[in-house]
């Protein structure tokens, strides 16, 4: 599975990389952004609730095409 | 609890501010969350009538969604039927012009090109600032005993920080407070100053209050504007004045709109929060004690406090299709109207929802909404909450209420008009 931060949207609160440190960093420039391709089995969760928290709701899966 | 709760659904009426000036509203909100939780209330005289939500995942779920749950028809419980003719200044209403009241995508446009001043890292670097005139506000009631908390206090900082950005001198500080006071708390006989004293407390009033305020707003802002234009500075007009959203520089009317929104955003909603912080502080003396024996608890008690105060008390959105939400049908064209207040104590999200507990955790509270509208200026009221805390219990740790809180007749901001304070002067 993939993970997409909409940079338009992301406004660096941070709270993805708290979530899963695996799979987001937030940038000097305070967006954040997603450091893996496929996210590992084991930080699905986490991004679930990375997508739950954000406050800008800038995250979400990417749908297989 | 003065006033009985209600034993019928048809008794429930949240356009009417009683309630919420008596402090009362959570009642309502408690009733609604176990008995009807997608509530129809119908408007009363010219209004029109909303679907009201107090469940925290049904506002997530409108929040997520702002192109179907539109923002561009108003933003408050209050929209007419039947529009009035425009007055002498055009259309007030703003729907469609600021920020607040836009849809994607002009409002990420719009919004970026200001939203790295709004930032975490943005805002850490201005701690020492803040805490420098939270200092000089303490210093301003150090040498008495008791004070007026929201008119000498909490009013202060939050209008010193807004009004710094935008580059507005301290003369004109106090009018810019004036002017909130009249276009939010319009509906306040005590605001209504420019009506005679026997129209107070009607609706005519309340409209001419908001006109006036409105009105004396832009003619200040459009002078700000003026100068700017020939003579930039370093400060939010000067910057707005040189941007340009798909290529387009921002008109002057849309500079003044960004300017209306940036000031009564700025300096209302966090006077309140920590006008609430305080006296709820001052009603929970268990987690109080628990707090200033550990100031480093302070980020979450800030937290804590946005969620049990919700200081923005509600957003109304507009449907553009049919919806259902918890199995209810919402047709396209009706309006919904999200109780913060009420999310954030929904017993679904947060266990033992209205007890006060400055270490809850999780706290992943809707106090700054979510989503496409998220409040552009969390970060600065979460740290003015903090500063203040910090520097007001090391300074006066015995501060106490000296009276009740006088409460502002609004069902939208949640607001603390007068708020009487003792403490040992010193510091």
């Amino acid at each position: 599975m993939k993970v997409r931060v909409n940079e338009d949207m992301c406004e660096g609160h941070g709270k993805c990389q708290a979530a899963a440190p695996g799979v987001f960093r937030l940038r000097d420039d305070d967006v954040s952004e997603v450091i893996v391709d496929e996210v590992p089995a084991a930080d699905v969760e986490k991004v679930e609730r990375a997508i739950r928290l954000c406050p800008r709701q800038a995250i979400a899966w990417v749908k297989p095409a | 609890m003065p006033g009985a709760l209600p034993l019928t659904l048809d008794q429930i009426d949240l356009f009417d501010p009683t309630p919420f000036e008596m402090g009362e509203a959570h009642a309502l909100f408690t009733y609604l969350r176990n008995n009807k939780p997608v509530f129809w209330n119908e408007g009363p005289e010219n209004l029109v009538g909303t679907w009201n939500l107090t469940k925290f995942e049904d506002v997530v779920f409108v929040s997520r969604q702002p192109e179907t749950f539109i923002s561009s028809t108003g933003i408050t419980q209050m929209k007419l039927r039947m529009p009035e003719p425009e007055g002498l200044f055009g259309d007030t209403s703003g729907n469609g012009k600021m920020l607040i009241t836009m849809d994607p995508p002009r409002h990420v446009r719009l919004r970026r090109l200001v939203n790295k001043g709004f930032t975490p890292r943005a805002v850490a670097a201005m701690e020492a600032h803040i805490r420098e005139i939270t200092t000089e506000i303490l210093d301003g009631i150090a040498d008495r005993r008791s004070c007026d908390f929201v008119l000498e206090v909490s009013s202060q900082l939050p209008l010193a920080v807004i009004c710094g950005m935008m580059g507005l001198e301290k003369k004109d500080w106090p009018l810019m407070f004036e002017l909130t006071n009249k276009v939010l708390g319009a509906g306040d006989p005590e605001y209504q100053t420019d009506v005679p004293e026997e129209q107070r407390g009607s609706r005519e009033a309340a409209n001419m209050t908001g006109a006036m305020g409105f009105m004396q707003m832009f003619s200040f802002f459009g002078q700000q504007l003026q100068k700017r234009r020939v003579d930039p500075e370093n400060d939010l007009i000067s910057l707005l004045c040189g941007s340009e959203v798909d290529g387009e520089a921002l008109t002057d009317e849309e500079i003044l709109w960004f300017c209306f929104l940036l000031i009564l955003a700025g300096n209302e909603t966090t006077r309140n929060g920590i006008s609430a912080g305080l006296i709820t502080l001052c009603q929970n003396p268990a987690e109080r004690e628990r707090l200033q024996k550990d100031l480093s608890l302070m980020p979450s008690a800030v937290e804590e406090i946005l969620r049990y105060t919700s200081p923005v008390t509600h957003m109304a959105r507009e449907a553009t299709r049919d919806v259902e939400i918890r199995g209810q049908l919402i047709r396209a064209g009706e309006r919904v109207t999200m109780w913060y207040p009420s999310v954030n104590r929904d017993e679904d999200i947060f266990p033992d929802s209205q007890r006060f507990d400055i270490t809850r955790t999780p706290n992943d509270h809707l106090a700054f909404g979510i989503g496409e509208h998220f409040c552009l200026g969390a970060g600065f009221a979460r740290l003015e909450l903090r500063v203040m805390f910090e520097e007001l219990f090391r300074r006066f740790p015995d501060i106490d209420m000296d009276g009740p809180a006088e409460r502002l007749r609004s069902t939208f901001i949640g607001g603390i008009k007068h708020l009487p304070v003792r403490y040992t002067p010193k510091g």
